[in-house]
């Protein structure tokens, strides 16, 4: 219940999404490797930008909110950036 | 449907400016197509949960006798919140004050929508725009889905990714000072509890926000809102401010409502639903950019928010941009072409109507929110002088003494705080 604190992954959960086979957005990970701020790991509200523990970004397109902050955030313009096809992507309910 | 076929006006998105344009298009007698990508109306749509309701009313005769209005907003609550305590400004008004409403966003866009369709418009949804069809430097119609829609004039009403303009080369994307990041939660809760808890009459609604802690103390707030079954509560905080400082936006919304303020408010509560959206919080306002040969631009891709920090206006000025972009096809079509010329009528309209005499109004407002110490500093001392003149022990302390100390301890002097008030005073 809502007293207890819920993780993102959690959250998006809750979400209804009609997931596209193909991503809506691209990240151009080879800009991505000489990147050393790297924002779109901390400010993605779904946090779905991520490292591993080799230090490679990797991102997941399902649970996209569909905001647009990662396209904006990216200092470099590696984030290639579209909405999902008709009828795809997050399906918001409660709004 | 036949790609063939050719409309009057195609709008771009079937949110509260493409849906405001299509109303008072389809009134006015034009063949109209709106292209929604959402599999059905209101699913791509987010806003805070508050909307103002005087433009409707103009446009609407039973607007408020038939919109699905959830409760009117009846208490303004105005907080500084620390990360323990919360000192709150509560304005409450009585019966009959309907200026604004909450609701979900989705139903509301829905009813506009019907309404807009009895009025002999076509809504197609889930199909995606993929770009605008340019002939001579011309707005000539669109390609979704393959397909080509051609019009004589396209109404952009896309929201705050201004993708589709982008790409045509008629604007620059956002920078992130340009926007805040928003994020929120919508909890559900029993009727009786949400008015118990907020002292609620039946169809009253409270709208509340708060600076401080929300944001980790920068520019930027959070808000509440009651709808009758749920509370929405959320965060938004300027994106370069985020970035700079390393904020984890993904954790704002539990952190806040983990605060034990909020969490009283919502407790036994499920979260039902998790939403981010952009919000343009744009200092300055290219007016020469909302036209074009065969285009308008509305809504939030216009960037049409105004942030006055007691409350944050989009929908209305979305919805009231698409009237306006309608009254400019209207007259582009009595001078017989829709070219750049005709349709600059539309940034004569906006400068007349309350868009841009508001937001010219109160232009030094965001100078004024760009203050970093108000929501930091400002918000921990005045709580804590609060605190000790209410806190009463063994040790009495003279009050102005007590202030200065503490204002002190807060990196402020009376000095200062004279200084900014001042300021504040003079640009509001």
């Amino acid at each position: 219940m809502s007293e207890k604190r819920l993780s993102v992954e959690e959250r998006l959960g809750l979400n209804s999404f009609v997931i596209d086979k193909e991503p809506h957005i691209k990240v151009k990970y080879e800009v991505c490797r000489s990147c050393p701020e790297k924002p779109c790991l901390y400010v993605c509200p779904a946090h779905l930008y991520t490292l591993d523990q080799q230090g490679n970004l990797h991102f997941n397109y399902e649970g996209c909110l569909e905001c647009g902050t990662c396209r904006i955030a990216c200092p470099y313009g590696a984030v290639e950036w579209n909405y999902p096809k008709g009828g795809k992507g997050i399906h918001y309910q409660f709004e | 449907m036949n790609s063939e076929e050719k409309f009057d006006v195609i709008i771009v998105g079937g949110g509260p400016s493409g849906l405001g344009a299509a109303y008072m298009l389809a009134k006015y007698g034009f063949n109209i197509l709106v292209i929604e990508r959402g599999g059905r109306i209101g699913s791509k749509n987010i806003f805070g949960g508050r909307i103002y309701s005087y433009a409707f009313k103009k446009i609407i005769d039973d607007f408020e006798k038939d919109a699905p209005i959830e409760r009117w907003v009846r208490k303004e609550r105005l907080s500084l919140m620390n990360d323990t305590d919360a000192l709150t400004l509560e304005l409450s008004v009585g019966n009959e004050y309907n200026n604004s409403f909450t609701t979900y966003l989705s139903t509301f866009l829905r009813w506009l929508a019907k309404r807009v369709e009895d009025l002999g418009a076509f809504i197609l949804t889930g199909v995606k725009v993929d770009k605008l069809l340019i002939e001579d430097r011309k707005v000539t119609g669109v390609l979704a889905d393959g397909d080509r829609f051609k019009a004589n004039v396209v109404i952009d009403a896309e929201g705050i990714n201004p993708i589709l303009i982008r790409d045509a080369r008629f604007r620059e994307d956002w920078k992130p000072h340009e926007v805040a990041v928003g994020v929120k939660e919508v909890i559900k809760l029993p009727k009786n509890i949400i008015e118990e808890r907020l002292n609620l009459g039946d169809d009253e609604g409270v709208a509340q926000l708060f600076i401080g802690y929300p944001t980790k103390y920068l520019p930027g707030g959070g808000f509440l809102y009651t709808n009758k079954e749920t509370i929405n509560i959320g965060i938004v905080v300027r994106l370069d401010h985020a970035i700079k400082n390393r904020i984890s936006i993904y954790d704002l919304a539990e952190d806040f409502r983990q605060h034990p303020y909020i969490k009283n408010i919502v407790k036994g509560g499920s979260v039902i639903e998790y939403a981010a959206h952009l919000v343009p919080e744009v200092p300055q306002y290219n007016l020469d950019k909302l036209y074009g040969d065969g285009l308008l631009v509305v809504g939030d891709a216009a960037g049409f928010v105004l942030n006055m920090g007691f409350t944050i206006r989009g929908v209305d000025l979305a919805f009231w941009s698409g009237i306006l972009a309608a009254e400019a096809v209207k007259k582009a079509h009595d001078e017989g072409k829709y070219t750049k010329e005709t349709l600059s009528v539309y940034k004569t309209l906006l400068e007349d109507s309350f868009i841009i005499k508001e937001m010219q109004l109160h232009s030094k407002i965001p100078s004024i929110l760009g203050n970093a110490s108000l929501y930091d500093n400002y918000v921990k001392g005045i709580i804590d002088v609060l605190k000790n003149i209410y806190a009463i022990d063994d040790n009495p302390k003279k009050i102005s003494k007590l202030m200065i100390d503490i204002l002190h301890k807060h990196d402020l002097t009376l000095i200062d705080l004279m200084k900014d008030l001042l300021t504040v005073f003079m640009n509001v």
